[in-house]
């Protein structure tokens, strides 16, 4: 099994910084987000400190470091305390096949520093072929109720990527996601699962469990192993599916509100990667509203040549560019660098 | 303890200052009663005054918790346990340590597979885990003489309990390549604190007797003469039980002790024996490491341990606190093939692991039971292998269910060779020290590498007191009569192997004695394999305990007998003989269908019943009514006697009184 052993010192306090992995029942040091980690990286960085350094150390030594005030310092003093826990939590996890994976690990995605800046997850949660992660793919999305239609049409463009060599990116939920997994699966291609829950419940599962011994899946979550499914994780984890992509085809969404549609939106606007949306007579309501927000449509299910895709921009910014810098995207322009 | 003016035992003090410091890692070695506790306990006050978290203790056995945690109220430290004993306390312990209300939690290795231990109790530690304290420490070598698949957890997760977390390691049983093994996987700059083994006030002799019926004898006539009290040993728990009947019938109050006695009676029988109440516990290794009575009069082994090392740990609880303290080993015939069975079932083998590995991989989860049907292990030894491949990632135990993990598996057959290699070497020390004529003391402190090891002056090879070989001739007939008429029950099953109820179970059975004993044992023996034949005398003890000893209700009508194989009539003919004796009628109503393999080569439930049903067939018009009595010559499974059971029901029998010869003698329990 993978031993635990390989993870640094830095590596155990970032996940203690920034999982809730061994964090108490009524603790109330909260971890840190993901931005919330970026602007203490900053004051690390300033400062001139290594997290490691932190091990051990008091409050009072942590806030004369770096002159977080007292109930800060106090936080970090108190998440960092619980290395002893963390020790048999991740011996536990790797005995399940599962590692954890930081910021600072080579292995983690590149494409979550460069896209996601101060929102890239500071802790993955994997199990199976990292290098998966790597490799780009196409993200197949769309809602867990699907008709035959949609549901023939995800199956035939996950098979396309299989054929390509490209894994299918998946949220990994019930509907469109998990029928692109299987076709992936049954095309002798590879999947990268982004779950909306913990990975440890869906190992259970004899088919994914099989997939993932096998290296042709990858599980990937910045939840807690164990943690069960919540709409809000969902969503929140929906930008990971997009921004560890080549390119994103939306199969089916409803308008106006959903996971699928509210994720989609939220990608137009980034700019992550070109999203192709499902074009065909009838299509639902979200489909074509996403198409007049200028997601490209996509007739058959087949993979375009990326090459002749218009370069998706970065709306945000574009309306950002005559406003004052936020120190998040400051953060994030450090990141890239 | 730790009155005015109490001071420090050589080593002690450095032992103390050595572990309070963060992230330090310290092995003790030092013999029982040295006072290695102290160290922790002392440490930990330490620590908490300093804000740290609560001491993390694994030790092994119950036994010791519950002393020491009584020894931690002396010291105002708040010690709890968590084991499986105890679940209906987790809640509250887990509010306490959320809490931050604990000093000290007390856990067995074993805790680490529990799930609800791990993801519950573990986290609500608030703040840190203020120190890791491994007692027992050689039980994460492979070369320690206690194989304990979860200490390789324990292990591995040493260097991983980061940069702020002082361990302490304590051992009384350890030789240098175990010390070496021990101190490199603590990690790097240990500190160990190592003192002399032996100990001066034990006697220590080895008597070869020769069977159990002359070592009962032998116990019988010396037990009362051996001063306060103490603790008699044996390799299994059906011989604690013979033992202490034995001794209580003639007279010496001693009482049998294993981990099949229940958690509350076990508390009882140590406190009886704290309190010298009685004159001997007759216990299994359950009653085991640190147990602490330092008036322990004396330590005998009815048979004789695999190993020195644990020998030297068992004896050597005698003698802390008096003068003189006497450590006798008793042994006889049956020990090499009860060593001999240890080493075969130490490991599974690989193979079979596999089986169990493929059998997982084609479902999403499996239960023990369930994979009877798919592999041809004894239960115990299925177990076992989950055991093992739970500790290496390959599986996951959760709620009665095995999942298989996404985790590669293969065996290490260099490091299983290697652990047996080492068990082999063990047995052999042992055998030697059994016919050594060199002091026995130094004997055993030379294998602990004791750098102090010299010759005792006391013990029965260096001019101490030397026991009787002989047994009074009188006392052994009695212990064989004894023997005979220890009648064993034998349990009527309840389930077929899939786990549903059987309608018209059998009811309660007897056998006469345990096959190769010295009671009928082998006359069974001799009967079964030599002459062909069961003798009369044989014919007549099972009347007599039909008619004397069990007298069943309802009392049978008839006798009828499992068909043996290989057109034998070996166990007909037996049973018929015993109807005419009973005056009852004999029928001969089951036969045997195939040529199936023998029921002995079928090693669980699944395969032994599968077995049994392919095997047995009745003649429904040779039934008679009424209460049957069903003959056997050997029950080990009781699979066949189950079957037929329901086979003669089925056809009008009446209610099924299983009588056997013998029960087999190691049974994977």
């Amino acid at each position: 099994m993978a031993t635990p052993t390989a993870l640094s010192d830095g590596a155990r306090a970032l996940i203690l910084l920034c999982s809730s992995v061994v964090a108490a029942r009524g603790e109330e040091a909260r971890p840190f987000g993901p931005r919330m980690w970026a602007k203490l990286q900053t004051r690390l960085d300033e400062h001139g400190v290594g997290v490691a350094e932190l091990l051990g150390m008091s409050a009072s030594a942590i806030d004369a470091r770096l002159g977080v005030g007292a109930v800060e310092a106090d936080r970090i003093a108190c998440l960092l305390a619980r290395t002893g826990q963390l020790a048999f939590e991740l011996d536990r996890l790797a005995a399940r096949g599962i590692g954890a994976m930081t910021l600072a690990d080579d292995a983690y995605p590149t494409r979550f520093l460069i896209r996601l800046g101060p929102d890239a997850p500071p802790v993955l949660f994997v199990a199976g072929d990292r290098a998966i992660l790597g490799a780009g793919g196409v993200a197949i999305v769309g809602s867990r109720d699907v008709d035959p239609v949609s549901a023939a049409f995800a199956e035939a463009v996950a098979a396309a990527a299989a054929h390509d060599g490209k894994p299918v990116v998946s949220g990994g939920a019930r509907g469109v996601d998990q029928l692109a997994m299987r076709a992936a699966f049954e095309a002798g291609g590879r999947v990268a699962g982004l779950l909306p829950e913990g990975i440890e419940g869906r190992l259970r599962d004899g088919a994914t469990r099989t997939a993932v011994a096998e290296g042709l899946a990858v599980l990937a979550s910045p939840y807690h192993p164990g943690a069960g499914f919540s709409a809000g994780a969902a969503m929140a984890r929906n930008k990971l599916i997009y921004a560890l992509s080549d390119v994103a085809v939306v199969v089916a969404s409803a308008a106006g509100s959903g996971g699928t549609w509210t994720g989609a939106v939220e990608a137009l606007e980034a700019g992550w990667v070109p999203v192709l949306v499902r074009r065909s007579n009838p299509m639902p309501d979200g489909n074509r509203q996403l198409i007049e927000r200028g997601a490209l449509p996509l007739d058959e299910p087949l993979l375009p040549d990326l090459s002749s895709l218009p370069a998706p921009t970065d709306r945000r910014r574009a309306r950002q560019v005559a406003e004052e810098p936020s120190p998040y995207e400051q953060q994030s322009l450090k990141l890239v660098d | 303890m730790l009155g005015p003016g109490a001071t420090f035992r050589d080593g002690q003090r450095e032992a103390i200052e050595a572990v309070i410091r963060d992230g330090s890692r310290t092995l003790v070695v030092q013999r029982t009663g040295w006072g290695k506790s102290l160290v922790y306990w002392i440490a930990t006050r330490v620590r908490r005054d300093a804000g740290h978290g609560p001491t993390l203790i694994v030790s092994p056995l119950l036994a010791l918790m519950r002393n020491q945690i009584a020894m931690a109220d002396r010291l105002g430290l708040r010690a709890v346990t968590i084991n499986s004993g105890n679940r209906e306390e987790w809640a509250g312990i887990e509010d306490d340590l959320a809490r931050d209300r604990l000093d000290v939690l007390f856990v067995s290795a074993q805790r680490f597979a529990n799930e609800d231990f791990m993801t519950r109790v573990l986290p609500s530690i608030r703040g840190s885990i203020g120190m890791f304290v491994v007692d027992e420490a050689h039980c994460i070598s492979d070369w320690g003489h206690e194989f304990v698949p979860d200490y390789r957890r324990i292990g591995r997760l040493l260097p991983t309990l980061g940069p702020v977390v002082p361990v302490l390691g304590t051992t009384a049983t350890a030789n240098d390549r175990v010390v070496e093994d021990v101190s490199a996987q603590l990690g790097r700059d240990v500190a160990i604190i190592r003192g002399p083994l032996a100990r001066d006030t034990l006697h220590l002799d080895a008597i070869p007797l020769r069977d159990q019926a002359e070592r009962l004898a032998w116990l019988a006539e010396h037990l009362p003469g051996l001063p306060g009290a103490g603790i008699v040993y044996c390799l299994t728990v059906a011989d604690t039980e013979r033992v202490a009947g034995w001794l209580r019938a003639r007279g010496i109050d001693a009482r049998a002790y294993s981990a099949d006695v229940d958690t509350l009676e076990r508390e009882a029988l140590e406190a009886d024996l704290l309190a010298s109440r009685i004159k001997a516990l007759v216990a299994t290794v359950a009653l085991g490491m640190g147990f602490d009575k330092p008036d322990l009069g004396f330590v005998i082994h009815f048979q004789r341990p695999g190993s020195p090392i644990a020998y030297y740990q068992q004896v050597g609880r005698a003698g802390r606190a008096v003068d003189r303290a006497y450590g006798i080993l008793l042994s006889g015939r049956e020990d090499d093939d009860i060593a001999e069975y240890f080493l075969r079932t130490a490991f599974p083998p690989t193979a079979r692991m596999q089986e169990i590995l493929a059998a997982l991989e084609r479902v999403d989860s499996a239960t023990v039971r369930g994979l009877q049907q798919h592999v041809n292990l004894p239960q115990g030894q299925i177990e076992k292998a989950l055991k093992l491949l739970e500790v290496d990632g390959a599986v996951v135990h959760e709620r009665g269910r095995y999942f298989r993990t996404p985790n590669p598996w293969a065996q290490d057959e260099d490091w299983v060779a290697g652990v047996l290699a080492a068990r082999r070497r063990e047995l052999a020390a042992m055998q030697d020290y059994v016919g050594t004529d060199e002091c026995r003391m130094a004997f055993l402190a030379r294998l602990l590498d004791d750098p102090s090891a010299g010759a005792c002056g006391h013990c029965a090879n260096d001019g101490g007191h030397v026991w009787s070989r002989d047994v009074d001739p009188e006392l052994v007939r009695e212990a064989v009569s004894f023997l005979r008429r220890d009648v064993r029950v034998i349990e009527p099953r309840r389930q077929w192997p899939g786990g549903s109820r059987i309608a018209v179970p059998n009811e309660q059975g007897r056998a006469l004695c345990v096959y190769g004993d010295p009671g009928w044992g082998r006359d069974v023996a001799r009967g079964k394999y030599e002459a062909g034949r069961f003798d009369d005398e044989l014919v007549a003890a099972a009347a007599d305990v039909i008619r004397v000893r069990w007298r069943p209700t309802p009392s049978p009508a008839w006798v009828t007998a499992i068909p043996s194989r290989a057109r034998s009539t070996l166990v007909g003919d037996f049973a018929s003989r015993l109807a005419a004796l009973l005056g009852l009628p004999y029928a001969e109503c089951l036969t045997s269908l195939v040529e199936a393999p023998p029921q002995k080569d079928m090693q669980n439930s699944a395969q032994q019943y599968a077995n049994a049903r392919r095997k047995l067939a009745i003649d429904a018009s040779a039934v008679l009514p009424g209460p049957v009595l069903l003959v056997d010559d050997i029950v080990d499974s009781r699979w066949t006697m189950t079957v037929a059971g329901s086979l003669l029901r089925e056809h009008g029998a009446g209610p099924v009184l299983p009588l056997a010869l013998a029960v087999a003698s190691m049974r994977d329990a």
